[in-house]
């Protein structure tokens, strides 16, 4: 197990720090250069060599460059020319459709129209239309053209056109058929231009360098506990300081089954992909434990399905190892609804039928809070809450008789299993705690010296210690 | 087996999530975005789970006639209408499926959440009793916000607004503050937990 975990964890620190070594090498390397046959020409000129032929229906002098203001390596800007020609007297320009084809292949149409296209106007360059292809990928190089849509004048569906359903269809493709179930349908011609853009092959950065100093945080988080496991694993005892909520659960539970009471625990309103719903099944298997060796009745009304299925694999896990498997009652751990307030009205219902003799609520809540904890105080039932929702702990604190505030809720496995290994993330924690204060404290001081400086006109100074702290700031 | 595969596959998945994080490039999008979709689909099949559980959990207590069973009836048969309803006439504005959500379902759902004005009435009357220092600090801190949210406190005291932004801003903003960065270490802490395979208790084994 413990040889398991060190290679996890050796795992996990070389990966982020190949990571780190990467992304500062990536993040200062100059961007790679293309061959000359494919380097584009930034801009365009005033007179194009390659333009259609005057009088031309459709576009000319298709241009492809990579989005200078992407670097996600997805995003491309085309240009062209409108066409010179005037449509036939009936028809009109309804817009443009472009067409992309990866590497040697045939092009094929984006099923989105551009209806306005962007108008760029440069100094010295002729005007030309453009707009933004997204979805391509690093390691294609693609070429596109440019079909100019002409379609019957003064069509009223045009106006749907442009509120952006899907209007076009082709004039002789298979998809025309079905026209009579699009109202908003224009029958268009396409004007496809003659010549194709040069390929090109967008780049994109592998590492986000402003997130550096996220980075380097994790690490040295990580680290810190990974040194309080190996601190605990070397058996020196680790003081944690006693938490009342969670001391009193196995009040809540003993007085359950004093009574002859249920115990009902609820696991919040978030899905299993949140961390705080999984703290929650955690603590609900060391409740399910306690219950199963006094054989109290304990229900858990989900409002995820899935959240659902978890806690039931958890809750019969622990009677199984309690040696009380007869005991399990699936049916007890239920579905309720995926709807807050209907599953409020359902969990209300529950306690005012069943009389819970402890409710516990754990895990991310939003309004219903305070519904399901003022109602469980008219039962009179104990009531404990845990989390992580700091919008919803007042209302906690007012209703229950013991609330595990923010991150007590994370330690409350640590706290109840007393295992050194989830002792010793505990520890690391507080270190974390610590150092963000002595963090604040040095950057309150260096805010006010900056302040003190550039109101005494020594702005290099301020400057170097602004510098200094936007190091620290997320990005 | 049971406990390895899902614990290698949290590793794995944990280290192309923080990957995704610190890349810009449209591959991380792309598994983010592919990602959520499975968890969609997985949230689907799961539904059809818990709705199951739903109608196996009230069909028993009809059965057996157990107390309140007429409550699990009106359940029941209020699933099975709307399952119908949409099914066979489909769920668009003028559906009746769609008349129902917006004339019963849609007032109860209010109903439910009007109720939170009483609770937070009755709330605060019992916890606005100075018994102790930290009551009594609290109850003032409250009266303070309250008349400074007020049309007519600002015409008693046309500071009152001013001072009530401040409580907000300052001491209780701090607190919370304070709280988030505690949740913020916490959940870094829980993550690295099961990222690295030390809390497993959620899997159902020891943790």
């Amino acid at each position: 197990m413990i040889a398991l975990l060190s290679r996890r964890i050796t795992a996990l620190t070389v990966g982020l720090a190949l990571l780190l070594i990467a992304g500062v090498s990536v993040g200062q390397r100059p961007p790679p250069v293309l061959p000359d046959d494919e380097v584009l020409t930034p801009g365009r000129p005033a007179t194009t060599a390659e333009a259609e032929a005057p009088g031309s229906l459709a576009p000319s002098d298709v241009q492809a460059q990579p989005d200078a203001e992407d670097e996600t390596g997805g995003v491309a800007r085309i240009t062209w020319l409108a066409p010179t020609a005037e449509p036939p007297p009936d028809q009109e320009l309804k817009g443009y459709r472009l067409y992309r084809a990866t590497g040697d292949g045939e092009f094929v149409g984006l099923l989105e129209p551009v209806t306005q296209p962007d108008t760029i106007e440069e100094p010295g360059q002729e005007p030309c239309l453009g707009t933004k292809v997204s979805d391509l990928w690093t390691w294609h190089r693609y070429r596109f053209k440019v079909a100019a849509l002409y379609g019957p004048k003064d069509d009223p569906a045009e106006v749907e056109a442009k509120e952006g359903s899907r209007p076009w269809y082709m004039q002789g493709q298979p998809e025309s058929e079905e026209l009579g179930q699009w109202e908003s349908a224009v029958l268009v011609t396409e004007e496809l231009s003659e010549s194709a853009s040069e390929a090109l092959q967008t780049r994109a950065d592998w590492y986000r360098s402003e997130r550096t100093n996220v980075l380097v945080g994790m690490l040295v988080f990580s680290l810190v506990v990974v040194w309080f496991i190996r601190h605990a694993r070397s058996g020196k005892e680790i003081y944690i300081r006693p938490i009342a909520g969670i001391e009193a659960m196995d009040e809540a539970i003993g007085r359950a089954t004093e009574m002859g009471k249920p115990i009902l625990y609820v696991s919040g309103l978030a899905g299993l992909g949140d961390i705080s719903t999984i703290t929650a099944m955690t603590i609900l298997g060391r409740v399910a434990r306690r219950t199963a060796e006094y054989e109290t009745p304990l229900l858990v009304p989900c409002v995820d399905p899935l959240v659902m299925l978890a806690a039931r694999e958890i809750v019969r896990e622990a009677y199984v190892d309690a040696g009380k498997a007869d005991a399990y009652r699936e049916q007890d751990i239920f579905f309720v609804t995926d709807r807050q307030f209907a599953y409020v009205a359902g969990v209300d219902g529950i306690m005012l039928r069943e009389q819970p003799a402890a409710n516990l609520y754990m895990g991310y809540f939003y309004a219903e809070a305070l519904v399901l904890a003022e109602t469980g105080s008219v039962t009179g039932a104990i009531q404990i809450a845990g989390t992580d929702a700091d919008t919803q702990i007042p209302f906690f604190v007012t209703s229950c008789d013991y609330t595990l505030m923010g991150e007590e809720l994370y330690a409350a496995t640590a706290y109840l299993a007393r295992e050194p290994m989830l002792l010793a993330q505990l520890k690391a924690q507080d270190m974390g705690k610590a150092a963000l204060a002595l963090l604040f404290g040095v950057s309150m001081v260096a805010a006010s010296a900056a302040a003190f400086l550039t109101a005494a006109s020594n702005t290099e100074a301020a400057a170097m210690i602004t510098a200094a702290l936007d190091l620290f700031r997320p990005q | 087996m049971k406990i390895r595969v899902p614990l290698a596959l949290t590793f794995v998945t944990a280290l192309v999530m923080i990957a995704v994080f610190f890349t810009p490039h449209r591959l991380g999008s792309y598994v983010q975005s592919e990602l959520s979709d499975w968890m969609a689909v997985i949230g689907g099949l799961g539904l059809v789970l818990g709705l199951i559980s739903l109608l196996q959990r009230h069909l028993r207590k009809i059965a057996h006639r157990q107390q309140d069973w007429p409550y699990s009836f009106v359940t029941v048969a209020s699933f099975l209408l709307m399952a119908v309803l949409g099914v066979g006439w489909g769920v668009q504005d003028e559906s009746v499926f769609n008349w129902i959500f917006s004339n019963a379902y849609l007032p109860l759902d209010a109903t439910m959440f009007s109720i939170l004005a009483f609770f937070v009435a009755s709330a605060a009357f019992r916890t606005f009793r100075a018994r102790s220092a930290e009551a009594a600090l609290l109850l003032t801190a409250a009266l303070v916000v309250m008349f400074g949210r007020v049309p007519w406190g600002q015409l008693l005291f046309e500071q009152s607004p001013m001072v009530a932004e401040w409580v907000m801003s300052s001491p209780a903003l701090g607190a919370k503050r304070a709280i988030l960065l505690g949740v913020s270490l916490g959940g870094i802490a829980m993550s690295l937990r099961i990222i690295l395979g030390i809390e497993r208790s959620h899997l159902g084994g020891d943790g």
